[in-house]
């Protein structure tokens, strides 16, 4: 969309992640559309969709990062329009992730190339293009209302909740059982 | 986190060798695994090998260059090969452009098997360079003028002077219209800079001309810019005889340059790709015979232009200055100007992608001749072990030292800060052992000359300082300042130790970075700053309007309908009344301070309470200038403890235009400054505030500046909104200016002098803040200044070409017209759509 190839890797690029996502959902769009009708698909290349975005995906922030705090980092490319916090679905607190719009599509790039992979909060946070803000993504999309990636996650990460939700679920339900059949076992002996 | 390590690299890098490789090994890196078990085509191979060209410091330069040449001249057959490279080549010149020499020497050697190359090359670099200048794009024109430079010696006849002559021709013209002329000076720069690489790359043969050349160039190098002031990074007190003084960039340039003539051209830090070693004379001999190829013809445009931003003088700035020993070469060295414009080109072209920028400033060494510098990370005590003629140029100050220089240009660096604070970041990230202490000694030559600089660079100091340690845990010797703990607030020293845990905590949280701090600097962070949300101070009865304060909190809280909090402010006023208060500022603080206290939990929370009453706001805001100053004066004593909140809500606020820019400007300077006798132009956060409400004034009127019209009705529209808001600019420069200067140095202010004469060194540092803080917004009118000059030069370019491609179409439509014999006054209403059409294209 910027002219050729350059000779080394643009950090402004959207990320595999938003790549792949959005050429499944185009491939599970296209088989809908084949059973039924074929004649008019409109290809959507997910870049197009991205050539005037001026918002951004942050991710793997701490639970604790403050919008204060990003705004002081974020600010650094631009004038923030508008930042919302990723919430856990259940709870309504931070749950590590935001959207951060700016004004311009100038300042996203910049702020893709120049913050993305820098440290917030003392954690190398994550950003990407990011085709807009609509009202329900601020919440987590996991099983238990946070990141999905904070369910199975098997290091502890101390600003994002320690282990897995899953996991320490499944670690509390073992230690349960090991209570249970410990009283079990004492009660036989005595 | 794993993500981004993978993004990180370039393409150039097996980005998995990468990650083992260990900066301070570069040498024991294993060699490459083949990873094909079918060899990949040419094409892929000689694209992938050039880019990463001169990356490996093993491998011999003639040979990495000979075997890209023959792999590709061996495969000329290949069409995609053969198109690709002269692409593939001018590409790297402008995005990497250390490598511009190699890739001259490639195309040199392939010369002498396929001369056909070099005119495929020249026809595209030629057009090129064409288009840059037409375009105003100064910093490529230089770049494609150094790979035409470097490729000297397989050129015909004079081969780039007469280029290099009627690009000087042009900057007399320009210099003799106008002593203001910045164009002129850029193409002088541009021409001066070229000259060495064409002395290396066919030595010897062209000392006359260089010197002929020069000896017009001197003219105007040596003159000192008209708008130099401008930019001159140092801001003295009067008094201070010690302080470092900058160099015009031309003018040491040509110096520089002269001295290098003098010895012969020797520039022995360039490098030479192209030379082979003395055992292999025959190729030495084959590339002296190989065909010479004719530069096409570059037609330089009648009017040359600026480009996208107005072009201002620059200087020579270093950190390094003035050591015991050189880590950096000395300002007489043409090194200095020529690894430093080499280095500049490419922290400015790479900008997306910081990492390889920052793997280029390590590797640096890699692309000049060998014995540049020292080995790297080289300690700096260990310099003065080194024995001459050997260099004690440390790589890794002059990387440094380039990217300070940027952060320290006035007005402003090609790219936002943050990318070059991003660079020494990433720079610190591949190799701290190497780069960490040259920053370590940058910043202590800064926190030493900061008070001595211009105060908008001392600020970009203190904001890159912060931001810096937020990427590194925070850590810094801090135990070094700690004398400076003792100084007045007013102190520079002080200010900026206190300005940079500000923002150490705003981009962190109190009790972190206290931890980080020596005790003695504690006591600087007050226990409210610890504090979860800032007091309520309508909670104690003791505050006048207690009651009511508490009753509004609780009905904004509930999102009570308007007339019942209504009731309420009316109670304030009429009570304020009978106290003699002024009513309006009575009810507006409690409401304001409310409307804060009930948005406290994040700026999410004060932003939707704003909305909610911004009606409200509004009014107050518009009843009084009092009560429209109490709307301020309650933010930052509501926020007191964190300032850089304050400042984000008043952002808001103007954006609602509940606050004008005129009114903020007012509270701090007239305010503010009375109430502490000036001492508040010593915080770096009032300075904050100030700035950021100019730049949303001057950045407004850029964009209405740039705009162009599409129809008359719009354009004269346009340029009556034009005049408005220039006009209020203006108004807002010439108000700092009358507000700053009776505290100034300049202006006698026995009076208040006497009323406050128990601290005469107090005094004299207001008197120096309100120097600084003057010469800043007096510099910033100027600038302002120049945009609008530029902007309406653009204007009318803009105009012009519209109506010249609206003539072409015309006559075209008309030829159309014509040929099908169509009614003419169908023409004109196809015509008018046209138009339209046009200028939005």
């Amino acid at each position: 969309m910027r002219g050729p190839r350059t000779t080394v890797e643009r950090l402004d690029q959207p990320s595999a992640y938003f790549l792949n996502r959005s050429n499944k959902r185009r491939r599970i769009d296209k088989e809908h559309r084949e059973g039924e009708d074929n004649s008019s698909s409109p290809e959507e290349d997910p870049v197009v969709k991205l050539q005037n975005a001026t918002t951004l995906y942050v991710g793997n922030l701490s639970f604790y990062t403050t919008e204060e705090q990003v705004y002081e980092l974020f600010s650094k490319c631009g004038e923030i329009k508008r930042l919302v916090m990723g919430l856990d679905r259940y709870t309504k607190t931070p749950c590590g992730f935001c959207f951060v719009e700016y004004y311009t599509h100038q300042d996203a790039l910049d702020c893709m190339k120049y913050i993305g992979g820098t440290k917030l909060d003392e954690r190398i946070i994550r950003t990407d293009l990011d085709p807009g803000f609509t009202e329900g993504r601020q919440y987590g999309r996991g099983k238990s209302g946070g990141q999905v990636r904070d369910e199975y996650r098997e290091d502890y990460d101390e600003g994002r909740g320690g282990l897995g939700r899953q996991i320490q679920l499944q670690r509390m339900r073992e230690r349960e059982r090991e209570a249970r059949e410990f009283d079990d076992n004492y009660a036989r002996l005595r | 986190m794993a993500d981004y390590d993978r993004r990180g690299g370039g393409s150039s890098y097996n980005s998995r060798k990468r990650r083992y490789r260990d900066d301070d090994e570069y040498e024991r890196r294993a060699p490459p695994r083949r990873r094909y078990d079918n060899v990949p085509p040419p094409h892929v191979r000689v694209r992938k090998q050039l880019i990463a060209i001169a990356e490996n410091p093993m491998r011999p330069w003639h040979e990495e260059v000979y075997s890209i040449a023959t792999l590709f001249t061996d495969n000329w057959d290949d069409e995609l090969l053969r198109s690709n490279f002269v692409d593939l080549a001018l590409q790297l010149a402008v995005e990497q452009p250390l490598k511009t020499p190699f890739v001259a020497a490639v195309v040199i050697v392939a010369n002498a098997a396929r001369p056909e190359i070099v005119d495929m090359l020249l026809a595209k670099l030629a057009k090129l360079v064409e288009e840059k200048i037409a375009e105003g794009e100064w910093r490529q024109v230089k770049l494609y003028l150094k790979l035409l430079a470097c490729l000297q010696g397989c050129l015909e006849g004079e081969g780039i002077f007469p280029l290099l002559e009627e690009l000087f021709n042009r900057a007399v013209d320009l210099q003799t219209a106008s002593s203001e002329d910045t164009i002129g000076t850029e193409i002088v720069k541009i021409i001066l800079l070229t000259l060495p690489y064409v002395m290396v790359a066919a030595p010897g043969k062209w000392n006359q001309k260089a010197a002929d050349l020069m000896e017009k160039t001197e003219v105007i190098a040596s003159e000192p810019h008209t708008s130099q002031a401008l930019v001159e990074p140092w801001h003295p007190e009067s008094s201070d005889e010690t302080a470092p003084q900058s160099q015009s960039l031309i003018g040491l340039l040509q110096a520089q340059l002269q001295n290098e003539a003098n010895n012969g051209w020797a520039l022995p830090y360039l490098p030479r790709p192209w030379e082979f070693p003395p055992s292999n004379s025959e190729m030495q001999t084959k590339l002296q015979n190989a065909q010479k190829h004719a530069l096409p013809a570059i037609q330089i445009p009648e009017t040359v232009i600026a480009g996208p931003r107005p072009l201002f003088p620059e200087v020579y700035f270093s950190v390094y200055a003035n050591q015991e020993v050189q880590s950096v070469p000395p300002t007489t060295n043409a090194a200095a100007s020529l690894i430093r414009d080499a280095l500049l080109d490419t922290i400015n072209q790479l900008d997306f992608n910081r990492n390889v920028t920052a793997r280029h400033l390590i590797d640096l060494d890699c692309f000049f001749s060998q014995r540049t510098f020292t080995a790297r990370a080289t300690p700096f005590d260990k310099l003065r072990e080194i024995e001459p003629p050997k260099s004690t140029w440390k790589p890794e100050d002059v990387a440094v030292d380039a990217v300070f220089s940027q952060i320290f240009t006035l007005p402003n660096p090609e790219h936002k800060l943050v990318y070059y604070h991003s660079v020494l970041t990433e720079a610190c990230k591949l190799a701290p052992a190497a780069i960490a202490p040259s920053l370590g000694r940058a910043i202590r030559y800064l926190y030493r000359n900061a008070p001595r600089m211009d105060w908008e660079l001392a600020y970009r100091f203190m904001d890159w300082f912060a931001h810096h340690l937020s990427n590194f845990g925070f850590t810094w010797k801090w135990t070094e300042w700690v004398d400076d703990v003792e100084l007045p607030d007013v102190h520079p020293r002080k200010a900026f130790i206190l300005g940079a845990i500000d923002k150490e905590i705003r981009l962190s949280f109190a009790q972190r970075i206290k931890n980080t701090l020596p005790d003695p600097y504690k006591v600087l962070i007050p226990p409210e700053k610890e504090k979860d949300a800032p007091d309520f101070k309508f909670a104690n009865d003791e505050t006048p309007f207690a009651p009511e304060g508490r009753e509004i909190a609780s009905l904004l809280k509930r999102k009570a309908a308007d007339e019942e909090i209504e009731t309420y402010i009316q109670r304030i006023q009429s009570q304020a009344v009978d106290r003699d208060m002024d009513a309006l500022v009575a009810s507006t603080d409690v409401f304001v301070t409310c409307v804060l206290h009930i948005g406290n939990k994040s700026l999410s929370h004060v932003l939707a309470a704003i909305e909610r009453t911004k009606d409200r706001l509004a009014d107050a805001g518009a009843a009084s200038d009092a009560a429209r100053a109490q709307i301020i004066t309650a933010t930052m004593a509501y926020w007191s403890a964190h300032p850089g909140v304050a400042i984000t809500i008043i952002e808001k606020l103007l954006n609602y235009s509940i606050l004008t820019p005129a009114a903020v400007l007012e509270w701090v300077l007239r305010g503010r400054v009375a109430e502490t006798r000036g001492r508040v132009l010593g915080t770096a956060y009032m300075y904050e505030l100030v700035a950021n409400t100019v730049n949303k004034v001057t950045s407004r009127v850029r964009g209405l500046a740039f705009k162009v019209p599409t129809t008359p009705e719009e354009e004269e529209e346009d340029a009556k909104t034009r005049e408005t808001e220039v006009a209020r600019m203006r108004a807002l420069f010439t108000e700092i200016e009358e507000a700053l200067a009776p505290w100034a140095s300049s202006s006698a202010r026995e009076e208040q002098m006497e009323e406050d004469g128990k601290n005469e060194e107090d005094e004299r540092m207001v008197r120096r803040w309100a120097d600084r803080w003057l010469r800043v917004f007096r510099r910033r009118a100027a600038i302002e200044e120049t945009w609008l000059v530029e902007a309406a030069k653009e204007r009318e370019r803009k105009k012009a070409k519209a109506a010249e491609e609206k003539a072409a179409e015309e006559a075209k439509k008309e030829q159309e017209e014509k040929e099908d014999g169509k009614k003419p006054a169908n023409g004109v209403a196809e015509n008018g759509e046209g138009e339209g059409m046009n200028v939005d294209a």
